[in-house]
């Protein structure tokens, strides 16, 4: 299997003896991994493992579910739409030309759901005993659903795999109560993308980015007394997702968190948001918003879809955004016309890909991704085929197809999948993946917890809210955000 | 038939009355049956699930009931304040200044004149936009650091720094006062114009002839005439805007830091961004209740002519 346990020596892994001898079944790859190491995983790194590894996707899943099986499931995911891009469509197409050569008598009732919409059709479904037999959520979703008992329990192991062979984040992000609930489909972190024009025009070196949070804050000063340009695109929305997705790897970084998430054995019920380490995220912010004014005013109203103009316009100099960003900015600089597009396409050669900045304490990121769920039998319409569900999700989590069904926008959940030919193509293909690729060890998920969405989209934005209209002090705002979170912890 | 029994009120009991009008209830008995599912069953379940605790990690089975817990939880809060205060100026104000705005328009339109037609046809405009569209395009003109708005302010000489409103928690709600007005106004200019046109004439020709000047005429002729009109237009703009969502949800979404949450804001928050419920629902009971009392008033204004009329 592959590099992330390539570390380990030879001799040692041969010590794992039967454990590891059953496993080979199932993992090709030329060594078994326990753990990966992020100071190892670099670009280079990432480079040189793709390619190593052939995959037979119907051998593996034929160990889990017989090819033969006869049976029916229903299955619900968000999968593209017309925005995306046509290369997306036809992976989802190819996925399922081979799953219907693979599984001939299992019959599929897909429904693709738009990503606004599906968790609220989720949730009254589950009410209704209405889900779907399987649902592939994003990450945060699924705590939730079992929190509520609405899900069975599901874990690699029984599809087939290992759980080895999945980010230890991904896995955490599907486990509660010491159980697990789903399998990790894809995954991804954001990246740190800057402005290498912009930064010369700042007398900045162009071609490295800011190390640190307090590298950021300096930079954007810079940025804005040199140039007169927003330096960092600052994002504080409420209700918006965007907001704790660029504002956590600040918090964790500095040795902060909402609850005990960014620590090695997450309890989820420790608060650390009134740690010192917030403290100084908030601040961080409250430099840039209040004291330099060097990022733009609309923060408290935008998302980072409200930065791409500003980006591209070359009046914004830093954002975080996902690996895909390069591709929207080259689609939207190709789609400008006359002098703007001259100038948007010379912002896009100047766009450069970097590392999250790291804290006082750490380098962290946000783990993003979706999981594959499988219902509770009492919670889904008519009768659920635990088999035929298997199937799915074997087929679908496999080095294979978590490789090729986030071809654009994601990397596989399976690890194997980064070792395999179609790997290589996308690291040969897609610009900077191997950057936004190397964060993957960093990532830490949001806490798998239901009250996870009101402390990310509400509570942690109005903290910043309350600091940066000075409503409240940063301290004022970081307390209140604590009392908030153990009150609800408290169930009030 | 049904005529007869009108005509000749029984004395007969409430069953009775029921049993003697039962053709005329069998008329109404679908109609009646959709209203109660989809209007009288949502209010009693909501009503019901506002005594229960409905924390998002417990499956609705298993809400835990909690009495008036909810409510005190909702009115002790200092939230709750602070976002009263913002629904009551959000209120009065839309109410107030597009009845102003309503007026003006409506007696201008009311007078002949070349063009009134194409007037009247933009004037309307605003109204018949989606309110989703306008949110949109309001953000886009507010925008605080590429609004066109700031732009032109700023190109004029007016402002010499960026012209921030929505990212402003003092001018973030009288901006979006300002559109809802944009946006509303022109309902009241139409209720209004169409209670100038009942005016009668020869009352205005006799208050000319005996003296009256155009003011006069406004205050003791065609302001008693329109007050009917008036009070109707002032209460359904004020349960309009009691219970409007779009214009404060997409441009800032309550924000920033609560500035612009209202009512209806925040129940959506608390429903669906917060996972409550229980206390969601407690929230709209209060809401249904601030309504109930203003429907009386609505009703009353409607039936005050017949009343009178009937001695």
């Amino acid at each position: 299997m592959f590099a992330i346990v390539a570390a380990r020596p030879r001799r040692a892994l041969a010590k794992m003896g039967a454990l590891l001898a059953s496993s080979a079944m199932i993992l090709s790859g030329p060594v078994a991994a326990q753990s990966i190491d992020p100071e190892k995983w670099t670009p280079d790194y990432v480079r040189s493992i793709a390619g190593k590894t052939t995959v037979d996707t119907a051998a593996e899943c034929a160990k889990a579910v017989p090819l033969d099986y006869e049976g029916q499931v229903d299955y619900w995911y968000v999968g593209p739409n017309e925005a995306n891009p046509e290369l997306e469509h036809k992976m989802y197409a190819d996925f399922w030309a081979a799953w219907e050569e693979t599984y001939p008598n299992i019959e599929v009732n897909a429904q693709n759901l738009g990503y606004n919409d599906m968790l609220n059709k989720l949730r009254t479904a589950a009410l209704g005993n209405a889900a779907p037999d399987v649902a592939r959520l994003p990450i945060l979703w699924g705590s939730e659903f079992a929190a509520k008992g609405q899900l069975s329990e599901l874990k690699p192991e029984d599809v087939g795999y290992d759980s080895a062979n999945f980010w230890p984040g991904a896995m955490k992000s599907v486990s509660l109560n010491g159980k697990t609930w789903g399998i990790p489909t894809n995954n991804e972190t954001m990246a740190f993308i800057w402005n290498a024009g912009i930064f010369e025009e700042a007398g900045l070196d162009p071609e490295k980015a800011p190390d640190t949070w307090a590298e950021v804050v300096e930079y954007s000063k810079q940025i804005k007394e040199k140039t007169g340009k927003a330096g960092y695109g600052l994002v504080a929305r409420v209700n918006a997702g965007n907001t704790p997705f660029r504002f956590m790897p600040m918090v964790w970084g500095e040795g902060g968190g909402a609850l005990d998430e960014a620590s090695e054995s997450p309890t989820y019920q420790d608060v650390w948001i009134g740690k010192e380490g917030t403290v100084r995220a908030v601040q961080n912010y409250y430099d840039m918003y209040v004291r330099d004014k060097s990022v733009p005013v609309s923060a408290l109203t935008n998302t980072q879809t409200e930065n791409q103009d500003p980006f591209l316009a070359n009046q914004l100099a830093m954002v975080i955004a996902h690996p895909s960003e390069y591709a929207t900015m080259l689609d939207r600089a190709n789609k400008a016309t006359g002098s703007d597009k001259e100038a948007a396409m010379a912002v896009v050669n100047n766009m450069r890909y970097g590392k999250i900045p790291a804290g006082q304490d750490r380098r962290a990121v946000v783990f993003g991704g979706s999981n594959v769920h499988i219902f509770n039998p009492d919670n889904v319409e008519g009768d659920l085929d635990m088999e035929a569900a298997k199937a799915l999700v074997c087929f679908m989590t496999g080095p294979e197809w978590s490789t090729k069904l986030a071809w654009v926008s994601s990397n596989p959940g399976n690890t194997r999948g980064f070792e395999t030919e179609w790997m290589k193509e996308r690291l040969d293909t897609i610009k900077f993946l191997d950057v936004s690729t190397s964060m993957l060890p960093s990532g830490i998920p949001f806490p798998p917890v239901a009250e996870s969405p009101e402390i990310m989209n509400i509570i942690i934005p109005e903290m910043l809210q309350n600091a940066l209209t000075e409503k409240m002090t940063v301290e004022e705002a970081v307390a209140d955000a604590e009392k908030k979170v153990k009150a609800l912890l408290d169930g009030m | 038939m049904s005529k007869t029994h009108r005509s000749e009120p029984s004395t007969r009991g409430f069953f009775g009355r029921i049993a003697d009008h039962r053709l005329d209830y069998l008329y109404i008995l679908p109609a009646l049956g959709v209203m109660m599912l989809v209007i009288a069953y949502p209010i009693y379940y909501t009503v019901y699930l506002s005594f229960f605790r409905t924390p998002p990690s417990l499956a609705m089975q298993d809400k835990i009931f909690n009495g008036i817990d909810n409510y005190i939880t909702i009115l002790t809060a200092e939230s709750f304040h602070e976002v009263t205060i913002n629904t009551m100026v959000w209120t009065f104000w839309s109410t107030f200044m597009a009845m102003i705005l309503g007026l003006g328009a409506a007696l201008v339109l009311n007078r002949e004149f070349v063009g009134r037609g194409v007037l009247r046809g933009l004037l309307l405009i605003p109204y018949v936009i989606s309110a989703v569209a306008a949110s949109y395009i309001w953000r886009w003109i507010y925008h605080s650091d590429f609004g066109v708005l700031g732009a032109i302010l700023l190109q004029l000489g007016l402002i010499d720094d960026k012209l921030n409103l929505l990212d402003n928690v003092d001018l973030v709600l009288p901006s979006l006062i300002v559109v809802n007005v944009w946006k509303e106004f022109p309902f009241a200019m139409i209720m209004i114009l169409a209670g100038l046109q009942t005016v009668p004439d020869q009352l205005l020709n006799a208050a000319r002839v005996d003296g009256a000047g155009a003011f006069e005429r406004f205050r003791h002729v065609t302001l008693p005439h329109l007050k009917g009109v008036l009070v109707i237009t002032v209460l359904l703009l004020f349960v309009a805007n009691l219970n409007h969502f779009t214009i404060p949800w997409i441009m800032t979404g309550g924000g920033p830091a609560g500035a612009s949450d209202i009512w209806i804001t925040q129940i959506y928050q608390i429903a669906f961004g917060r996972i409550r419920f229980g206390i969601a629902s407690a929230y709209s009971v209060i809401l249904f209740g601030v309504m109930v009392v203003i429907g009386y008033f609505y009703v009353k204004a409607l039936t005050g002519d017949d009343d009178r009329r009937h001695g």
